[in-house]
């Protein structure tokens, strides 16, 4: 079996509700989550504060158009 | 009278049953249903004395599941039932392999396939998806189908008339290096003849040059290698669905999505998703560069940048992959090779070109004057194919107002049809510069792009193609936003009775990355939602999209009125009559200066 994150097709998003005071303390918040899972590159595509906290989307391609895509070959899932 | 014996082996759930039994008895079968909460030993003792050809059982609850599908298997075959009764099995608690590993003849999951479950009942074999997607095979539309191109308002037929034989008159006897690049490209498509090579590469720019007499490839493109192009038989993982229309029941309109990820197999994998999400046609973006150089390039190449390159061998590999059904348009409407982009992607199948001499020929686009010289002989090459042209009206993000643009379509509508073409008009709904400054659509977004499509109906009996594509400038990063606001313009193009329509990914606003996999699934999974919402019902927009609609009609008039009365089609888009500096449109440079005079 491969690697999960290998048939990730392009990118990887990553949509959360972080607890946070305002929009920058939840763009660091958001930038630090990706580091911490390890996520190449990760960009903050999103980030929405309103009171106790912000909706954010992390966004990190594990494919860029180009690549040499660990997906393609693999069929029916193997 | 055959009968069917419907069972609700759930306590509570049998809904299912009763929808089975309405449209079971309009299909002419007796159907006998159960109540809920019925035993398998009951539904047993009742088959014995009703004789039905089936007995379809459903069960939404996945409590004991198996294990009462199971003993409802095991009574039917002890009863002596499974010679003349067939045991088919649905229902939310079901999976193919669940009901398959029961011993059910027939296991029906998803939504209720009618199609599907009278093949059942009739002793057909059940096709999985891929046997379906094969034996329904779909024809590729005609987008122009059932338009005269009839001119109704009169008026506006006789200023572009006169326009569009000024512009004819202009362009005869002259020509560009991109249309002697055309020619020799049709010829080496069949000959192999070195010569027409290289007088090809004499008339390129000299990093296209270099390419073909070094090898030397742009920055950032690479050729794909042959690992790659053998691994892509299979394009995807697993069968591929049958095709489910957006439309949700309306014949009209035919769905696109562009694509352009700068890779090949990546665009193929897009282009595959967007199939199964249900896309009628797709739209092939080139990079912004290759409009910029004189030549194209060949093979099979890639790079890490927006569009696709544009290359005999590239666009054959796409199409190749592509659903035969699905209709392909290949932009070549602005750039120094417009003539030969029509030659390559003619050769490579597609069933759509795109030329806008006056958006291609403005920002930063090409000069004037070549691209009128080149956009006339595209229109030929359009003609001579028999392939219909669609006309982008994208011009309006840079702050011309619609009625500017909408002549601007107009002018190609006009001299699409002189020249033997069949175009086909793209209005943007979008929330343009100029709809921002002016306040006209504060109040909503339906009035005005309402009248936008509507103005065209008093104009030309033509097909209309909102895009490109539809809610330009109404989207935001966030992703959920961004699908309902694609699904809610295409719902208003689908209501207001259009050809087609182009939609965005959930990441128009998102500009820093590629467009991503699962951006296209979000717009294509909202838009299908928000058609099944409407249905056959139509969208009602206020009074105000009247006034609106006869404002942008004595627009355009006004527009064109200037444009003959100028009596020269290309100093008028020098001049701004179709979008000035105060618009926030100038000239385009690009090849300027290169207009020759023909031979002969």
């Amino acid at each position: 079996m491969t690697k999960a994150l290998a048939h990730v097709v392009d990118a990887l998003d990553i949509e959360t509700f972080l607890y946070c005071k305002d929009e920058d303390e939840a763009k660091i918040l958001a930038e630090a989550l990706a580091a911490e899972l390890g996520l190449p590159h990760g960009d903050v595509v999103f980030v929405e504060h309103r009171g106790a906290g912000a909706r954010v989307r992390i966004r990190s391609y594990i494919h860029h158009p180009g690549d040499h895509y660990r997906w393609l070959g693999m069929e029916d899932g193997k | 009278m055959k009968t069917v014996l419907l069972a609700p082996l759930d306590p509570v759930h049998d809904n299912a049953i009763k929808l089975l039994k309405r449209k079971l008895t309009d299909a002419g079968y007796r159907a006998v249903a159960l109540p809920p909460g019925s035993t398998e030993e009951e539904v047993v003792a009742q088959a014995l004395e009703e004789h039905p050809i089936a007995i379809l059982v459903s069960r939404t609850l996945g409590y004991k599941v198996a294990e009462t599908l199971g003993h409802l298997v095991d009574l039917a075959e002890a009863a002596g039932l499974r010679p003349q009764t067939r045991l088919g099995v649905g229902g939310m608690a079901i999976t193919r392999e669940l009901g398959a590993e029961l011993g059910f003849d027939g296991c029906f999951v998803g939504s209720l396939d009618m199609a599907e479950l009278l093949g059942f009942l009739e002793g057909h074999a059940i096709a999985g998806p891929a046997e379906m997607a094969q034996t329904a095979p779909r024809s590729r539309p005609d987008v122009t189908a059932g338009f005269t191109y009839a001119w109704r308002d009169a008026t506006i037929a006789g200023m572009l008339d006169q326009i569009t034989d000024q512009i004819l008159a202009w362009t005869a006897g002259k020509t560009s290096p991109a249309i002697a690049r055309a020619e020799l490209r049709a010829e080496m498509l069949t000959d192999p003849d070195p010569d027409l090579r290289e007088r090809y590469i004499a008339l390129c720019d000299a990093e296209i040059q270099a390419f073909y007499r070094q090898g030397t490839l742009p920055l950032g493109v690479r050729r794909l290698e042959e690992s790659e192009l053998a691994a892509l038989p299979g394009a995807t993982a697993g069968t591929r669905p049958p095709f489910e229309s957006l439309r949700h029941g309306r014949q009209k309109p035919l769905f696109f999505v562009q694509y352009g990820t700068g890779c090949p197999i990546m665009d193929i994998t897009h282009i595959r998703l967007a199939e199964d999400w249900g896309v009628d046609g797709v739209l092939h973006f080139d990079p912004s560069w290759g409009a910029q150089r004189e030549g194209l390039l060949e093979g099979l190449l890639t790079h890490e940048h927006d569009g696709t390159i544009v290359t005999l061998d590239n666009l054959r590999l796409i199409r190749q992959y592509m659903n035969p059904a699905t209709l392909w348009n290949v932009r070549g409407h602005r750039g120094l090779n417009t003539p030969e982009t029509q030659v390559l992607a003619q050769a490579a199948g597609a069933d759509l070109l795109k030329i806008n001499i006056p958006y291609g020929s403005t920002g930063g686009g090409t000069d004037p004057a070549r691209l009128t010289v080149d956009g006339v002989h595209s229109l030929r090459l359009a003609a001579r194919y028999g392939l219909p042209f669609d006309i982008p009206g994208n011009d309006e993000l840079s702050g011309v107002p619609p009625q500017k643009t909408f002549a601007g379509l107009l002018i190609m509508v006009m001299l699409g049809l002189k020249l033997g073409a069949r175009p086909i008009p793209k209005p943007l709904l979008c929330y343009s510069p100029y709809m921002t400054i002016e306040g006209l659509m504060d109040a909503d977004f339906v009035d005005m792009n309402f009248a936008k499509l509507r103005v065209w109906q008093e104009i030309v009996d033509a097909p209309v193609w909102p895009g490109e594509p539809v809610g330009f400038m109404t989207h935001s990063p966030e992703r959920v936003q961004s699908a309902i606001t694609t699904a809610a313009h295409a719902a208003l193009a689908s209501s207001a009775g259009v050809a087609a329509v182009t939609i965005a990914s959930s990441d128009e606003a998102y500009s820093k990355g590629p467009i991503s996999a699962p951006a296209r699934v979000d717009s294509l999974r909202a838009t299908r939602e928000l058609l099944r919402f409407f249905g056959p019902a139509d969208i009602q927009p206020t009074p105000r999209a009247e006034e609106l609609q006869a404002q942008l009609h004595a627009g355009i008039t006004a527009t064109l009125n200037a444009i003959a009365r100028r009596g020269d089609f290309v100093a008028a888009i020098y001049e701004g009559l179709l979008g000035s500096q105060e618009d926030g449109l100038y000239p385009g440079r690009t090849g300027r200066g290169s207009v020759m005079t023909a031979a002969n």
